[in-house]
C-alpha cells in the first residue's frame, strides 16, 4: 500500500518535471474570437509543440489581462484607450497593435421585420429612446425592444462613438454579453433591433441597409458603409522575430490567413 | 369532532406532501428528458460519409478499405449533380449576355447549398477553414442542408402592418428550361446514396479534441478539464476543512472567537459564485501570480475556496454526530487527544465526512462563475499533468455557455452543446451515486 502510494507521488513529480510545451495565451473582444479560434487552430495544426488558448471575454478585459500580464496576445474590437495605454506604462507593458481585419457593424432585425433600411440618425433615435415604435419607420405596429452590448465591449464602444455620437442609450435598453448573445436575442425577438459584427450576420437575422448602403465585404473596405472598424490583436511590444507569437499574429498576413478571415464573414486588411 | 379536524388536517398535509414531491418529479423529468434524450444524440446518431471522411482524415479511424468503398459510392452517385451543373454552365456560355445574368446570382448560391450539403466539388481548392472541407456529418443536419438545396426561402412583406412571413418556393423554379432542372428532382430521390447515412456509435466523443472550434470531433479538453479542476479543488479543500473541522469541533475551546468563526464560515458558504472568481482573479493572479495566465491551479485554488465551507460544515456535522461515548472510551484508555481524533472520532465519522466531499465535488464540477476570470478558455489543447500549473484549460461548464451564447454557429453545433450537457449532468449524477454507495458501504462496515 506505501509502496503504491509513493510510486503515486514519484510519477506525480516526474510528470510534473517534464518540460511543458510553449504556450500563447489570448483574451479579449467576442468580435475577434471566431477569427482567433480559427487562426489557433490553423497554427496548432502546423506547430504540434505550441497550446493556443483563447477565451472570449470582452475587448475591456483583454486590455486588462494584457496590462496585468496575464496574456500574450489582447483581441480587441476597439482601440486601446490613453488610460489604458498610461496604465500600461506604469506596469511597464508596450502595446503594440496588429490590425488583423475589418469589420462593419451591421444593424440587425428580425428577417420577418419589412424594415430594410434606416439612416444613422434613425438608429440613434432608436437606440436613444425617441424613436419607440416600428411604425414611426415604416415598419408594422410594434413597440422597439432594443438590444446593446454590454459596456465592457468593443463593439458598445464603436457602436456609442460612431453610432450614438457620445449620447447615453435610452435606459430600457436590454444588454448582453457576446455578438452570439445578440444575434440569438434578434432572431428570437420579431420586434428587436441589435448590432454585432460582421461575421455573426447569418440568415437567421437581417442585417439593414443604413444610410442606402448594405454592409458587406467591399462596402466596407470602401468606406462606404458608415459603422465599421479595424479589429486589434495587441501584444506587449513587437513579438520576438520567428517566436510563435510573432508567427501567430502575422498568420492574416499570409494567403490562407486572410482566405480564414474572409470565409468567416469578416474583411481582409489587404486586398489583391 | 376535533378528532375529524385532526386527521383532516393531516391528510391535507400528506397530498401537500405529495403534490410537493410530485411537482419536484415533473420539473426533474422536464429538464433531464430533453438532456438525455438529446445528450445522447451526440454519441449515437445517423453519420453520413462525410462524418467517416472526417475521421478517417483527422484521426485515422475506420476501415480503410470500406471508407474508400462508401467514398466512392457516395461520389458516384453525386457525380450526375456535377455533370448536370458543368453542362448548365456551358449552356450559359452560349447564352447572349442579357438572358445570362439573371442566372448569376441563383446559381451562386445553388453551388452555396450544394457545398453546405455535399462539401466542396471534386476538382475545387481544398477549402483552409476544416468546416469548408467537409460536407454536413450528420444526416439530420444533411436533411437541413438537402431542404436549403431544394427550397429558397423569402419573406414576404407585401402587408406592412405586421411582420413578415416566410415563403418557401421550390429553387427547381429559378431554373425551368434549363439543363438544371433535373438536377433538383435527382438530388431530392438520391439522398441517401450521396451522404451514405449509417448509425453510428461515436463513443470517442468523451475522449476526442475538437477541430475547427467545436464543428467536428469531440469534447475531451473540456471533460480533461473538468476532471483537473475538480480533482485539484479536492487536493486544496479536503485537508483545509476536514482539518479546520477537527480543530473546531475536538480543539477549539466554545467561545465568541470560535462563534464568530462559524458565522464567517456560514456567510462564506453564501458567497455567490462570481464573487469567489473575481476574488480568484484579483488575488491569485494579479496580486500573487501564481501563473503568468489563467491556469488550471489558479481555478482549482478559486473552487476550493468555494467548496471549502460546505466541506467544514458536513465534516463537522458527521464529528458531531461520533457517540460522546467513543471519545469517553478512548480517553478513559489512556487515548491523547490527537490519538483519539485518528483512530476513533475521524473513523466514525467518514461516511458523513465523505458524502459531503463527494457532493461538494459535484459543485465543483459544475460551478462556472468561479473558472470564467481563472482557468477557462473557449479553444485550447488537451493538458498533460505537467501542464496544470501553467495553462488553462476547456472546461465543461464554461463551454456550455460559451458554445450556446458567444460561437459564431451556434445553431450547426446544437449536438455538441446537448452532449456537453449531458456529459457533464452524467458526471455529476453519477458522483452523487458514489456518495451514496460510499456512505452505505463505510458505515456497513463500521458497525461490524
Amino acid at each position: 500500500m506505501k509502496k503504491a502510494v509513493l510510486s503515486t507521488i514519484l510519477m506525480a513529480v516526474v510528470a510534473l518535471t517534464v518540460v511543458a510545451e510553449e504556450t500563447i495565451v489570448l483574451d479579449g473582444s467576442t468580435t475577434v474570437g471566431p477569427i482567433a479560434k480559427a487562426f489557433a487552430e490553423y497554427f496548432m495544426a502546423m506547430h504540434s509543440d505550441v497550446n493556443v488558448t483563447v477565451s472570449e471575454s470582452g475587448s475591456g478585459n483583454g486590455a486588462k489581462s494584457l496590462i496585468n500580464g496575464t496574456c500574450d496576445v489582447a483581441n480587441m474590437s476597439r482601440p486601446m484607450k490613453s488610460s489604458e495605454f498610461s496604465a500600461a506604462a506604469e506596469k511597464g507593458i508596450q502595446p503594440v497593435a496588429h490590425v488583423v481585419a475589418l469589420d462593419g457593424l451591421p444593424i440587425l432585425v428580425h428577417p420577418g421585420n419589412p424594415v430594410s433600411e434606416l439612416t444613422l440618425e434613425q438608429v440613434r433615435d432608436i437606440y436613444l429612446g425617441n424613436i419607440s415604435n416600428w411604425k414611426q419607420v415604416g415598419g408594422p405596429d410594434k413597440k422597439i425592444v432594443v438590444i446593446s452590448r454590454d459596456t465592457n465591449s468593443g463593439t458598445y464602444e464603436t457602436f456609442e462613438k460612431m453610432v450614438m455620437a457620445k449620447k447615453k442609450i435610452c435606459e430600457k435598453a436590454e444588454y448582453v454579453g457576446s455578438n452570439g448573445a445578440i444575434r440569438q436575442r434578434v432572431q428570437s425577438t420579431p420586434a428587436a433591433i441589435g448590432y454585432a459584427g460582421l461575421g455573426f450576420v447569418d440568415k437567421t437575422v437581417k442585417a439593414l441597409k443604413i444610410n442606402g448602403v448594405y454592409p458587406s465585404g467591399a462596402t466596407v473596405q470602401t468606406g462606404e458603409y458608415p459603422i465599421a472598424r479595424p479589429l486589434f490583436m495587441y501584444t506587449n511590444g513587437y513579438p520576438k522575430l520567428g517566436s510563435p507569437v510573432h508567427r501567430f499574429v502575422t498568420i492574416h498576413l499570409s494567403e490562407d490567413g486572410q482566405e480564414i478571415v474572409e470565409e468567416i464573414g469578416f474583411v481582409p486588411v489587404t486586398a489583391y | 369532532m376535533r378528532l375529524k379536524t385532526r386527521r383532516l388536517l393531516d391528510r391535507a398535509f400528506s397530498g401537500m406532501g405529495l403534490i410537493a414531491i410530485g411537482v419536484m418529479a415533473l420539473a426533474l423529468v422536464v429538464i433531464l428528458t430533453p438532456i438525455i434524450s438529446k445528450g445522447t444524440g451526440a454519441f449515437v446518431f445517423r453519420s453520413t460519409i462525410e462524418h467517416r471522411k472526417v475521421m478517417s482524415d483527422h484521426w485515422g479511424r475506420g476501415n480503410a478499405d470500406r471508407v474508400e468503398k462508401a467514398k466512392g459510392q457516395a461520389a458516384a452517385a453525386r457525380k450526375p449533380v456535377y455533370d448536370l451543373l458543368s453542362a448548365f454552365e456551358s449552356e450559359l456560355d452560349t447564352m447572349p449576355r442579357a438572358e445570362r445574368k439573371p442566372y448569376k446570382k441563383p446559381l451562386r448560391d445553388l453551388q452555396k447549398a450544394l457545398q453546405n450539403l455535399l462539401g466542396p466539388a471534386p476538382g475545387a481548392r481544398t477549402p483552409v477553414l476544416i468546416r469548408q472541407q467537409y460536407g454536413a456529418t450528420r444526416w439530420d443536419r444533411a436533411k437541413i442542408k438537402l431542404d436549403e438545396v431544394l427550397y429558397t426561402e423569402e419573406w414576404d412583406y407585401s402587408n406592412p402592418e405586421v411582420l413578415g412571413v416566410l415563403v418557401k418556393t421550390p429553387r427547381v423554379e429559378q431554373f425551368c428550361g434549363t439543363k438544371l432542372e433535373p438536377l433538383f428532382a435527382y438530388v431530392e430521390e438520391n439522398s441517401k446514396p450521396m451522404m451514405q447515412p449509417r448509425w453510428t456509435f461515436y463513443w470517442q466523443f468523451l475522449f476526442d479534441t475538437s477541430k475547427d472550434s467545436h464543428i467536428f470531433g469531440g469534447i475531451g479538453p473540456e471533460v480533461l478539464g473538468t476532471v483537473y479542476l475538480t480533482l485539484g479543488a479536492m487536493i486544496f479543500a479536503i485537508p483545509m476543512g476536514v482539518i479546520a473541522a477537527i480543530y473546531l469541533c475536538e480543539y477549539a475551546r466554545e467561545g465568541r472567537v470560535i462563534s464568530f468563526l462559524r458565522i464567517c464560515i456560514s456567510t462564506l458558504a453564501g458567497v455567490p459564485s462570481i464573487v469567489f472568481g473575481l476574488f480568484g482573479l484579483a488575488f491569485f493572479l494579479n496580486t500573487i501570480h501564481i501563473s503568468d495566465s489563467k491556469s488550471v491551479l489558479a481555478g482549482a485554488l478559486t473552487l476550493s475556496l468555494l467548496i471549502l465551507p460546505t466541506v467544514i460544515r458536513a465534516s463537522e456535522e458527521a464529528i458531531l454526530a461520533v457517540p460522546r461515548t467513543y471519545k469517553e472510551a478512548a480517553l478513559s484508555l489512556g487515548a491523547g487527544r490527537w490519538h483519539t481524533v485518528m483512530t476513533v472520532i475521524l473513523p466514525a465519522a467518514l461516511p458523513g465526512i465523505l458524502t459531503g466531499i463527494v457532493i461538494s465535488m459535484g459543485r465543483a464540477a459544475g460551478e462556472t462563475a468561479p473558472i470564467i476570470f481563472t482557468a477557462a478558455v473557449s479553444v485550447g489543447r488537451p493538458l498533460l499533468p505537467s501542464q496544470v500549473l501553467s495553462n488553462p484549460t476547456p472546461a465543461l461548464p464554461w463551454n456550455i455557455y460559451n458554445l450556446c451564447t458567444e460561437h459564431e454557429a451556434v445553431d450547426e453545433i446544437r449536438h455538441v452543446q446537448f452532449g456537453m450537457v449531458f456529459t457533464l449532468v452524467a458526471v455529476v449524477l453519477l458522483l452523487n451515486v458514489v456518495a451514496i454507495i460510499m456512505r452505505a458501504k463505510i458505515s456497513k462496515k463500521l458497525r461490524g
